[in-house]
């Protein structure tokens, strides 16, 4: 395979690197997917919870190889009309119309009915044929002349049924429509497809098997400090150790949906729009909403926030 | 060197196979192609890329590592070795020794120090210019520590000791493995050295036994290792083989935990059996395409509509579960089943009762199993039965929330203390429900038997089965999806 910017992908390390001029901060495994992904041509199932950078990985890979990044958002009841491709029905009502008026002209001088019909078949037919398709991401990304990133956000939202109409596309990069034949990609240019997932339901063994798995769990300390540090650089690190620490924490309480990352990107720039120094826990309970999105989370949270908040600024 | 690696790769993915993870031929290929990609410099690099392409899910993934850990335990990849070499050395390192760079001279390291434990006994043996005459003898004494490992992996071979089940069997094939690499004849020669009282040959022979000895302990570690490797995980699903088909009423506290997780894989497979089936149905959006092509044949007007619109068609199951003492068990696993079956049993209702019936839905939606039936025990539990009730209370509360896409299961033994039977509350839901599940633990035999009321109530009931163990269990559950789809 050979796309544009290639050198980005020459190793781990230079991935790493060019994430982290785009302020993606990955650890070895990401960038390792990522190597992977194009050395092998194969697809990236991103699994792991809500708002640890799934979405914005592929979002970031686009970016990072100046490639168009093209979406395909999931949801229950999507189908092959919505992702892979449809007919101009109205361009072929028109066609019919067309067709019809000038029946008379391409009959001409037939004798017999055998005749006629074998006259219109000659006549050829573009009723089903590329000029009145309509692409849909999947069949875009598979024409797309430059390569390009294929997202497929949130697969576990659609049917199973879907999840098979994706397993051409995902091994052989091709696409098969009844009416015209199989389309393939540019066997140079294939697309770099990322599958995210939140784990709503299991996905199945089929499609698991056809791509290389990478699951993104919660940062680490470090890392989260890092992330923070590149997506809202005015932070003043001593507010930062603080305030991951104090995510560190909240992630180990039985809360029914722990802080994210971007929640804890959310927070610092709300911490700096407030001009804080350091956290204290009066600026924590006016600003938990941002971090805690239940009520009954925020509730839990409150009652034990002082020792939180101390053993946070203890360990900032 | 290929072949070697992937030979390597090859057992690995089987050792990757008895820790239960789903490894496919497909994927091992993709796995060697990516280790083409990658090489085995970099270990790190190596057990992400594997980890990537093999492991599918957290689980998986958390499997993967610790596998990945024993497995290669120190750098397997060195180039300047023989394949033999670098494929069983690997394995004799049993301190699980390794360089976290995984580079060349950490595995050369490692060696190296194995080589000074196997040789430890000779660092008094200056001026000896007695050979041994054995063949282990001889790799016993020579300074060849590598050679030595290559001659046990190939013994382990010989006795096919990746076949190994259970822990019992240890013994037995650290046995075999010393016989086959040739213990009988070296313990003829040091009987023959001693019986020859020769101070020098008395040294010898006292170094050959301490050097058998130390191999003797290296085959176990090996033995053990490969226990770890090969059988662990297959002595666990021989248990579990076991466990389903136990009564369940037999199960102790200490396997609960492992019936918890036999509950859940059942379930998994149930679910994947049944996944949702989808009817046309004719209401929502209109289907252009198909109306479309449909209505060609009319000379293009819209003639026969076409919707969209799909309808999921999932059963109703409402659960009735004795919990007095003898019952409470097989209500307990019922439960687990129905409760994990969540993703296509989204509607469960489960009540329990001895006398009163109370509805325990929210109750073992919210909570843990046990919590759940603890409180369920406690709320409900250890009453005298009385069915008659139960039918009454069902009737006044719940009776009007059946209908024909209803699935009622009973769990009980209908032993009713000679109470009123009110067979005819069950007639009426038989009539108003889609099916009527009766589940006894005890056998047929006596169901008629004493203050049993089967005979009343079983031809009120579309089934009515004896169900006491797991096996059982997932019968009735498989059936009940089948039925709904």
């Amino acid at each position: 395979m050979a796309i544009k910017n290639e050198d980005r992908l020459a190793n781990v390390d230079v991935i790493e690197e060019n994430f982290e001029s785009l302020h993606y901060i990955c650890n070895a495994q990401i960038a390792t997917a990522v190597f992977l992904a194009y050395h092998l041509e194969k697809p990236i199932l991103i699994e792991g919870p809500p708002g640890v950078g799934k979405t914005e990985l592929a979002k970031t890979t686009a970016e990072m190889l100046d490639l168009p990044c093209i979406r395909l958002q999931c949801y229950e009841g999507l189908d092959e009309s919505k992702a892979i491709y449809e007919w101009k029905y109205g361009k072929q009502l028109l066609y019919t119309q067309v067709l019809k008026e000038t029946l008379g002209e391409i009959l001409e001088g037939a004798k017999g009915l055998s005749e006629s019909v074998q006259k219109l078949h000659d006549f050829g037919d573009i009723f089903f044929s590329e000029q009145f398709l309509e692409p849909r991401p999947l069949l875009k990304a598979l024409k797309a002349e430059e390569s390009c990133v294929l997202l497929i956000d949130e697969v576990d939202k659609s049917d199973q049924e879907f999840e098979s109409l994706l397993l051409e596309m995902l091994s052989d990069y091709q696409l098969s429509i009844p009416e015209i034949g199989t389309i393939k990609a540019n066997p140079d240019k294939k697309p770099l497809v990322f599958l995210t997932s939140n784990n709503t339901r299991e996905i199945s063994d089929a499609l698991k098997r056809r791509c290389l798995h990478l699951y993104i769990p919660f940062p680490d300390a470090n890392l989260e400090s890092k992330i923070v540090h590149a997506r809202v650089p005015d932070v003043p690190e001593r507010l930062r150790s603080q305030l991951v620490s104090f995510i560190q924490e909240l992630r180990s309480m039985d809360l029914k949906k722990v802080p994210a990352i971007s929640e804890t990107i959310d927070w610092a720039r709300t911490l700096i729009l407030l001009h804080t120094e350091s956290l204290d826990a009066d600026l924590v309970r006016q600003t938990l909403n941002v971090i805690l999105k239940f009520q009954e989370d925020v509730e839990a949270v409150e009652s034990e926030l002082q020792s939180v908040t101390n053993k946070a600024l203890k360990e900032g | 060197m290929t072949s070697m690696s992937d030979r390597t790769l090859v057992d690995f993915v089987k050792v990757l196979r008895t820790a239960e993870l789903k490894v496919s031929p497909a994927e091992t290929l993709d796995a060697m192609q990516a280790m083409d990609v990658v090489g085995y410099e970099d270990r790190e690099f190596l057990k992400n890329t594997l980890s990537i392409v093999l492991a599918k899910n957290p689980e998986e993934k958390e499997a993967f590592d610790t596998c990945f850990e024993n497995y290669f335990s120190f750098d397997k990849f060195q180039e300047t070795e023989t394949e033999n070499i670098t494929e069983n050395t690997n394995e004799f390192d049993e301190d699980g020794e390794f360089d976290p760079d995984g580079s060349p001279q950490g595995g050369g390291k490692s060696s190296g120090k194995g080589m000074g434990q196997g040789g430890g006994g000779r660092e008094d043996d200056d001026g000896d210019e007695l050979e041994s005459t054995s063949s282990l003898g001889k790799l016993l004494l020579s300074d060849d520590n590598t050679e030595l490992m290559i001659a046990m992996a190939e013994a382990g071979r010989k006795v096919q000791v990746n076949q190994i089940v259970v822990f019992t069997q240890k013994g037995l094939y650290t046995r075999k493995i010393m016989d086959a690499m040739g213990l009988a004849e070296l313990q003829q020669e040091i009987a023959d050295l001693q019986s020859t009282g020769e101070a020098q040959r008395l040294n010898l022979a006292g170094k050959l036994t301490r050097a058998s000895d130390r191999l003797r302990d290296k085959v176990r570690d090996y033995v053990e290792k490969q226990f770890f490797l090969h059988a662990d995980e297959s002595g666990k699903q021989l248990r579990e083989e076991l466990l389903k088909k136990v009564k369940l009423s037999n199960l102790e506290k200490r396997n609960f935990k492992d019936v918890q997780e036999i509950v859940y894989k059942m379930a998994k497979k149930l679910i994947a059996i049944h996944s949702r089936r989808r009817k046309q149905f004719r209401r929502g959006h209109l289907d252009i395409r198909k109306t479309l092509r449909h209505n060609m044949q009319y000379d293009g007007m819209f003639f026969d509509l076409k919707w969209k619109s799909s309808k999921v068609d999932r059963p109703k199951v409402m659960c009735i579960c004795d919990v007095s003492g003898s019952v409470s068990n097989y209500s307990r696993f019922l439960l687990m089943f129905l409760y994990s079956l969540a993703e296509v049993l989204p509607k469960v209702r489960s009540f329990a009762f001895s006398s009163d019936l109370g509805e325990i839905t929210r109750l073992f939606e919210q909570s843990t199993l046990e919590d759940a039936m603890a409180k369920t025990m406690r709320d409900y539990g250890n009453g005298s039965t009385d069915y008659g009730q139960m039918f009454q209370d069902f009737k006044n509360h719940c009776m009007d929330d059946v209908n024909n896409k209803t699935t009622i299961i009973i769990l009980g033994d209908a032993r009713n203390n000679f109470g009123e039977a009110r067979d005819e509350i069950l007639r009426e839901m038989y009539d108003k429900a889609k099916r009527v599940i009766w589940l006894n633990p005890e056998p047929k035999m006596s169901w008629t038997v004493g203050d049993a009321e089967m005979k009343k109530y079983a031809p009120c009931c579309h089934q009515a089965e004896v169900c006491n163990s797991l096996v059982h269990l997932e019968r009735v559950v498989s059936n009940l999806l089948r039925a709904a789809t």
